[in-house]
């Protein structure tokens, strides 16, 4: 398969300009120009100072949604040191349930990080920028330690949002169990480890090194 | 002041060009913690500096009050 070809080239939604970057930058300038002016001069027109004020918090707004969906893609995730191996794990097809996800394309390549890991729902979106934010924090500040581990249990309505209602997941013997539905609907018990596969390798967790003894 | 004002929305600016040419999560991290910080605090600055000038005087101060009507 020739991954140049149009088609293969990227998912859908990243043919064709991207206009928010774009009208960001443009309303940035203007407002730095205004700005630079001000700046050499020592007083800007109230009128000016008006239109500078727009230009920069319209910048900043479009700027604001421009990384909050980027920072849905997995290149974002894993630009981070500690989350490279992770990223390099997903993409390696190396047997983890995530990569597994992966290369399958059960979750859209785009948004694979985000789509497991924001929870269910829209305020699983909210929660996730949330955690983002201190995710850039701990990343910044060095404040974590290996081997990463999530800092709450991991959402199974994340699973479950695609499996329940799959013919071949609701056949499974053990899936009808309903003791183990308790279980895990509790977050008693996670899909992984025990019955499947660990979501992403410990050598991975341990940030590419050995795992911890 | 109003130059102050200015540095700091040409910093938060900078920040934002970073993000907008290379997103990632430096550049993500410098617009959330240097740039925005930077613009909240340009915006303070020429909030005080029009004050100082009176701009949000409710005073009429050119002695205009009630010529129109």
């Amino acid at each position: 398969m020739d991954g140049t070809l149009p088609l293969f080239a990227g998912p859908p939604a990243t043919h064709g300009i991207h206009w928010l970057p774009v009208l960001a930058l443009v309303a940035g300038a203007g407002a730095a120009v205004l700005l630079l002016w001000a700046l050499i001069r020592g007083r800007l027109p109230p009128s000016y100072g008006v239109v500078a004020l727009v230009l920069t918090l319209s910048a900043y707004a479009l700027a604001s949604v421009h990384m909050l969906e980027g920072s849905k893609q997995p290149a974002f995730c894993g630009s981070c040191h500690v989350m490279t191996p992770i990223l390099n794990s997903l993409q390696a097809n190396d047997g983890s349930l995530a990569s597994i996800h992966y290369a399958r394309g059960l979750v859209p390549h785009e948004q694979a990080c985000f789509t497991c890991h924001s929870g269910y729902g829209i305020w699983g979106g909210v929660h996730a920028k949330m955690d983002g934010v201190m995710h850039m924090v701990r990343t910044a500040t060095g404040w974590y330690t290996l081997p990463i581990k999530l800092n709450r249990p991991f959402d199974i309505d994340s699973c479950l949002g695609c499996h329940a209602f799959a013919a071949s997941f609701r056949a499974v013997e053990a899936h009808q169990d309903p003791d183990l539905q308790k279980q895990l609907l509790a977050h008693e018990i996670t899909c992984t480890g025990i019955c499947h596969p660990v979501a992403h390798p410990e050598s991975a967790l341990n940030g590419g090194g050995a795992p911890a003894s | 002041m109003m130059r102050l004002a200015c540095v700091f929305a040409l910093i938060s600016l900078a920040a934002l060009g970073l993000l907008i040419v290379r997103l990632d999560g430096a550049s993500a991290t410098v617009f959330s913690f240097i740039g925005m910080p930077a613009l909240g605090l340009a915006l303070l600055l020429y909030a005080v500096a029009r004050w100082r000038a009176g701009a949000f005087s409710t005073e009429d101060t050119d002695g205009r009050r009630g010529t129109r009507a």
